[in-house]
């Protein structure tokens, strides 16, 4: 195993309340809400994973007999939280929406979408677990659009409506702390202020800096 | 479709400032020395930020050139990623030369073909370089013109021409796991890209009848977003940032990350801001001869 404190990328000298802020930071990052329907969610899991392990073993050699290591983030079984739908009965002989989200869950995206395809009776389980796959491809307007229908067809279910809201609201997912411009709102920043310009980068030539600023 | 893409500078140190710029002289005289000077006009902030997303690393060294021709200036030297930033550039450009020529009108259309014939030579010898990656974007530039002749009225499907496209970009590197977060960053860089161009071309191509897929989707007849459509294109562009972002924790960009971190919790919603409220332009070359012209 890696030196936990290179994993949580603090020295051995650290307070303990440094360490748990680094573990915080880096587990906020690596949280499953972040990967969800993504395509590289397993190895956002593996990052979690050791950062975990990394956190326990601080915790183990700085209180060593002094009691458990403090409780972590996320991470338990195999797919748990990262894009995994929770489905219980699993059998590869399940109805064939059952069959689209196992195949989903293994990231298996063409089988889904033919699974999918051949079912003519569209409920709102189907149009999510529609979206489910136009998420994972990439296809982010249709998710959206899917995700939206699954949520009018069904109002009161909560999976449905976390998978819009994950959409809908770029505010949840992690940044940086002091990151906060969006899309819609630029938070009063002027533009080319801080934008990189190619007149800056080369700035010996054609007066370069005239137009940074 | 280029020049959208930039890091925030004021979020960078200024070691990471002076870095980014020797990353940028680096490309410029890796584009001379493989494809002579004249390709060196096609050098922009996207091919930079591609450099810095393969090259991991810097070394540089001092070096004169026409922009610099008396003081020396810090260049990336020796980094086999600026060669491959340097092809795939050539292959980018040559093939948007070759859109436009079938999109412009015919003023314009001349001068891309001519600037098409110019880069001719240093196209065909990037395409013998990387057969992989200019095969993989002539189909699916073909596939996005075809797209675009139906008059496509989806956001995703011709976007996904162009993710696929920057996707591709993937396939030149060796280690499986960087392959797939490259994989997944670049297409929706790529995707980002084609929808960011797609809203600030809005008006122009309400104006011209040019296909917008913006406009088919929504249905806009006059190149004005609804509060809706401003809505729902305001989620899918901080979505593909946000995708660009969850890949980028997954892999260490070295001595780029800061710059890369840069652009996407930042710069990218700062330009896509610019181009949804009209103060982004995405060519200052234009705007500082006009700039220039005021001046004097």
């Amino acid at each position: 195993m890696n030196d936990p404190y290179q994993v949580l990328n603090v020295p051995s000298t650290a307070s303990d309340e440094e360490v748990k802020k680094a573990y915080r930071e880096l587990a906020r990052k690596y949280h499953p809400d972040n990967y969800h329907d993504n395509p590289l969610a397993d190895l956002a899991q593996e990052k979690m994973k050791e950062i975990n392990e990394a956190y326990n073993t601080i915790q183990k050699m700085r209180q060593r007999g002094s009691g458990t290591a403090q409780s972590q983030y996320g991470g338990h079984g195999p797919y748990s939280g990262y894009g995994g739908y929770g489905y219980g009965g699993s059998s590869a002989q399940g109805t064939p929406l059952q069959r689209a989200r196992m195949a989903i869950q293994r990231n298996d995206l063409h089988l889904a979408e033919q699974l999918l395809a051949a079912i003519s009776d569209r409920t709102a389980e189907w149009y999510f677990l529609r979206g489910a796959v136009c998420m994972r491809r990439g296809w982010l307007d249709e998710a959206l659009r899917h995700f939206r229908q699954a949520c009018a067809m069904d109002p009161g279910n909560p999976e449905y409506r976390q998978a819009l809201e994950r959409l809908e609201n770029s505010g949840q997912a992690y940044r940086p702390a002091g990151f906060e411009v969006f899309t819609s709102d630029c938070g009063g920043g002027s533009l080319c202020g801080g934008l990189m310009c190619s007149y800056c980068l080369c700035n010996s030539c054609m007066g370069g800096t005239f137009f940074c600023r | 479709m280029f020049g959208y893409v930039r890091p925030a500078m004021d979020r960078l140190t200024e070691e990471e400032q002076g870095d980014y710029g020797a990353l940028y002289c680096g490309l410029c005289h890796a584009l001379g020395r493989r494809y002579g000077p004249v390709s060196r006009w096609i050098l922009n902030y996207d091919f930079t930020f591609l450099a810095a997303l393969l090259s991991g690393g810097l070394e540089t060294e001092e070096r004169r050139c026409i922009a610099s021709p008396l003081r020396p200036k810090r260049a990336a030297a020796g980094d086999p990623a600026l060669d491959l930033a340097a092809d795939l550039s050539v292959i980018l450009t040559g093939y948007k030369l070759r859109d436009e020529v079938l999109d412009a009108s015919f003023f314009k259309a001349q001068g891309c073909r001519a600037a098409g014939a110019a880069l001719g030579g240093a196209f065909r010898r990037a395409c013998q370089a990387r057969p992989r990656f200019a095969d993989h974007t002539r189909q699916e530039m073909d596939r996005l013109l075809r797209l675009e002749q139906a008059r496509c009225p989806t956001l995703d499907e011709p976007a996904d021409t162009f993710a696929s496209l920057l996707a591709g970009v993937a396939g030149e590197v060796e280690d499986p796991v960087q392959r797939r977060v490259f994989s997944q960053l670049f297409y929706h860089l790529g995707r980002w890209i084609y929808l960011v161009d797609a809203l600030d071309d809005l008006k122009k191509d309400a104006g011209e009848g040019q296909y917008n897929p913006i406009l088919l989707r929504y249905d806009l007849a006059g190149g004005e977003l609804t509060p809706e459509a401003r809505r729902d294109v305001v989620i899918t562009l901080d979505a593909s940032i946000r995708q660009m972002a969850a890949a980028f924790e997954l892999w260490d960009f070295g001595r780029w990350s800061g710059v890369i971190r840069a652009a996407v919790y930042e710069g990218l919603y700062r330009v896509g801001n610019g181009v949804l409220e009209g103060t982004f332009h995405a060519s200052p070359r234009r705007r500082q001869r006009r700039g220039k012209k005021e001046h004097i």
